[in-house]
């Protein structure tokens, strides 16, 4: 099975280098793809310099756009496994193969790395939110997710065909939910995450709230319009 | 009866508008095809301000207090409708956008491979 790691990167300077080395090391047999999404820092020259494999969008997109462009990568290059891998070395690369063995034996859709699974406690506000989107998706696609939250989610062929062509199709949660809803086979597997390895995260009080305001609202307005 | 200061105010906003879309047009800052709203817009409000037995007798067909109350209210309908296709368009445009940002990545991608 061919697997894809797409490594988005936005200004990423401070850990790209040793994310990438870190799972080229674990995961030989995996490839990946790092998406330079118009950054204005050392980036771009991180990647030319180590010669590592990126693509670089000329101008900031946003996530959802940067990762539309590693699945069109994923897609024209016929892998049969995509995975959204962080570039702040949150994610672990020793549960990459884990995942794609479920992916294929179970024939799912969506594999997510669930902290939940593996015991760890998701606490404060960010436990709080995630079980209200586990809720959600509950009530709107029957399916339990215990980490919705989790940004370590391998997709099928046939996912990454839909993430590719479709107008409106983010690596989020509620892409999870409209997914399941629709019939797509969504299961989790126990994984550890580390802490974010260097750089800034986007993700302060005020941006948490309103993240979760239009997850909510999102998941339930796909459950009524799409 | 439409107030007479509303009446003015009704040509010269349309006077207004009718001129600086004009420069607009000519100083090619707007495609004629977005341009054709605003002159319609203007149209109406001209129209309004010559025949205001257009505006009373539709708003007393409606039931509305005053024609003035009916000629807000029917311009606020108006730009928020407007301002929703904006929205639309908007979205459109971004995704447009996106699209050729990542062709462009990946086929500069292509071509650094060979």
């Amino acid at each position: 099975m061919k697997v894809l790691a797409i490594i988005p990167a936005y200004n990423e300077e401070a850990c790209l280098e040793k994310t990438v080395e870190a799972l080229r090391a674990t995961c030989p047999d995996v490839d990946y793809v790092i998406v330079n999404d118009g950054s204005s820092d050392r980036t771009a020259e991180i990647i030319y310099d180590r010669g590592f494999n990126g693509i670089n969008l000329p101008v900031n997109t946003g996530l959802t756009s940067g990762f539309k462009a590693g699945m069109k990568y994923a897609q024209r290059n016929g892998y049969d496994a995509a995975v959204q891998y962080d570039a702040d070395g949150q994610h672990l690369p020793s549960f990459i193969p884990t995942m794609a063995e479920s992916l294929e034996r179970e024939g799912a859709d969506i594999v997510i790395a669930s902290r939940v699974l593996s015991g760890e406690k998701v606490g404060g506000l960010r436990g709080v939110g995630s079980k209200i989107i586990s809720l959600l998706i509950r009530m709107t696609a029957h399916t339990t997710i215990t980490d919705p939250t989790s940004g370590m989610r391998m997709y099928s062929s046939r996912m990454i065909d839909r993430f590719a062509t479709s107008f409106d199709c983010a690596p989020e949660p509620d892409t999870i939910a409209l997914a399941a809803r629709k019939g797509f086979k969504v299961i989790e597997v126990p994984a550890q995450m580390q802490e974010r390895q260097g750089g800034e995260s986007y993700l302060n009080m005020g941006n948490a709230i309103g993240y979760m305001a239009r997850t909510c609202l999102s998941i339930i307005m796909s459950c009524v319009l799409r | 009866m439409l107030p007479v200061y509303l009446r003015v105010l009704l040509v010269l906003g349309a006077v207004a508008a009718l001129a600086l879309v004009g420069r607009k047009v000519k100083k090619e800052k707007i495609l004629v095809e977005d341009a054709v709203f605003w002159v319609v817009l203007a149209a109406i409000f001209v129209l309004l301000a010559l025949f205001p037995g257009i505006a009373i007798s539709l708003a007393y067909a409606l039931g509305f207090m005053s024609a003035s109350n009916f000629v807000y209210l029917a311009i606020i309908v108006l730009l928020l409708w407007k301002v929703f296709s904006n929205s639309a368009e908007i979205s459109r445009l971004k995704s447009k956008v996106n699209e050729l940002t990542q062709e462009i990545a990946l086929s500069q991608h292509e071509k650094d491979e060979r």
